[in-house]
């Protein structure tokens, strides 16, 4: 009884002549902690809002327009070049409406089944036209063909021409976009 | 890890040296009062990060500057609170850096050696008032109307050169998009890059010469 030496008090617990050099950092630590806590927290408030806020008009969809109405069927002849044709849509962006004017590609082998084609490249978005030597969509950003039924034929796109979903009625052609 | 780093750095940049004089810096027994400058600039740095935001959206022209307001207030997710932030924050910047600079005047802190971090910060009040005066037009509503006609009515107030000045911030004899434009145009990229560069200065002048403690009775 008398001979157990006694254990030393651990090590971590305070010793009252370095309690002022003890509690200092840990007051320093905590206030450090709460800085680094509520600079994150305010950082998060602002920095998530503003993150939806900034693809806010990107995320809004903008499609689900109805048929567009191209013109007369009758002005695409059966067998004979593709027709540009043209029609205005309205498009809203955000607070804008804008008119727009849209191009696509005619063609029909019957008169009766119709082909609507988009005129843009799958490349990199440049305007294909039609040229009738190589009887392909030709697009001069980087040399790239289109067969007539829009597959590629040589140059580095990676899809055939996008082909929208077609309606006739009352002679009237119509198109929707994708 | 992260001190390897920071060491690796530090060998190459000195940004400990730096650290330690700013914010580890030795400060007198101060009070809560000592925390309005820094209030301040926390209130800055939300109206830039806000008002950039604001920037993406916000279009600088009579017949778009009020619809793109509504469409940010009314449509966008979070458009409300990024303009909500940014219309209440100018008033809190403007309320936090009068009471700011009541703190100086009332502890005496403009006295030598801090006369510069004064003027600056005199300098930087008015700037602040003229955020607020340019900010005010953007929203392009009636009140936005009214006050920049009052405001810009106070400028012909000089003899003489007052006719001009009003006209100068106006860029013409009346409101028009062309105020529009300036009022943007001072808002967003004058009165910004002159702030930031006087706040620069009066910051490096509070940490080169440090806070003043408060009086004690009788000094």
């Amino acid at each position: 009884m008398s001979d157990d030496p006694g254990t030393p008090p651990p090590a971590d617990e305070p010793v009252d002549t370095a309690g002022e050099q003890a509690t200092d950092p840990s007051r320093r630590t905590f206030l450090i902690r709460s800085i680094a806590a509520i600079g994150g927290g305010i950082t998060a408030a602002v920095g998530i809002p503003a993150a939806v806020f900034v693809t806010g008009s990107a995320r809004a969809a903008t499609t689900g327009e109805d048929w567009i109405r191209l013109g007369s069927a009758s002005s695409v002849e059966p067998g004979a070049a593709p027709v540009l044709m043209k029609a205005v849509v309205s498009r809203r962006t955000g607070y804008l409406v804008e008119e727009q004017e849209v191009s696509v590609f005619v063609t029909t082998t019957d008169g009766v089944e119709f082909s609507v084609l988009s005129n843009i490249c799958t490349h990199l978005g440049c305007r294909v036209r039609w040229v009738e030597d190589q009887s392909g969509f030709f697009c001069p950003c980087h040399n790239a063909v289109f067969g007539p039924d829009g597959g590629v034929l040589t140059g580095p796109p990676p899809r055939p021409l996008d082909k929208f979903e077609v309606m006739v009625e009352e002679g009237q052609l119509y198109f929707k976009e994708l | 890890m992260s001190s390897r780093v920071g060491n690796w750095l530090d060998e190459r940049t000195g940004w400990k040296g730096n650290w330690t004089a700013v914010f580890l810096r030795k400060i007198p027994k101060v009070n809560w009062a000592y925390t309005l400058g820094s209030a301040t600039l926390f209130a800055m740095v939300i109206q830039i990060v806000t008002g950039i935001l604001l920037t993406i959206y916000y279009v600088p022209e009579p017949t778009q500057a009020y619809a793109s307001v509504t469409y940010i207030t009314n449509e966008l997710s979070f458009g409300w609170l990024i303009r909500g932030l940014h219309h209440w924050g100018a008033s809190a910047m403007v309320a936090l850096v009068i009471l700011h600079m009541l703190r100086v005047i009332f502890y005496g802190a403009y006295k030598y050696p801090r006369e510069v971090t004064w003027i600056t910060g005199v300098v930087l009040l008015l700037l602040t008032f003229a955020f607020g005066f340019t900010g005010y037009l953007l929203p392009w509503d009636q009140r936005a109307y009214w006050a920049t006609v009052v405001g810009t009515e106070i400028g012909a107030v000089p003899p003489i050169i007052g006719g001009f000045i009003k006209d100068l911030m106006l860029g013409g004899p009346e409101i028009s998009g062309i105020t529009l434009s300036r009022f943007f145009g001072a808002h967003v990229w004058v009165l910004p890059i002159v702030l930031l560069a006087l706040v620069g200065i009066h910051l490096y002048l509070v940490i080169r010469n440090g806070i003043s403690a408060p009086p004690k009775r009788g000094e």
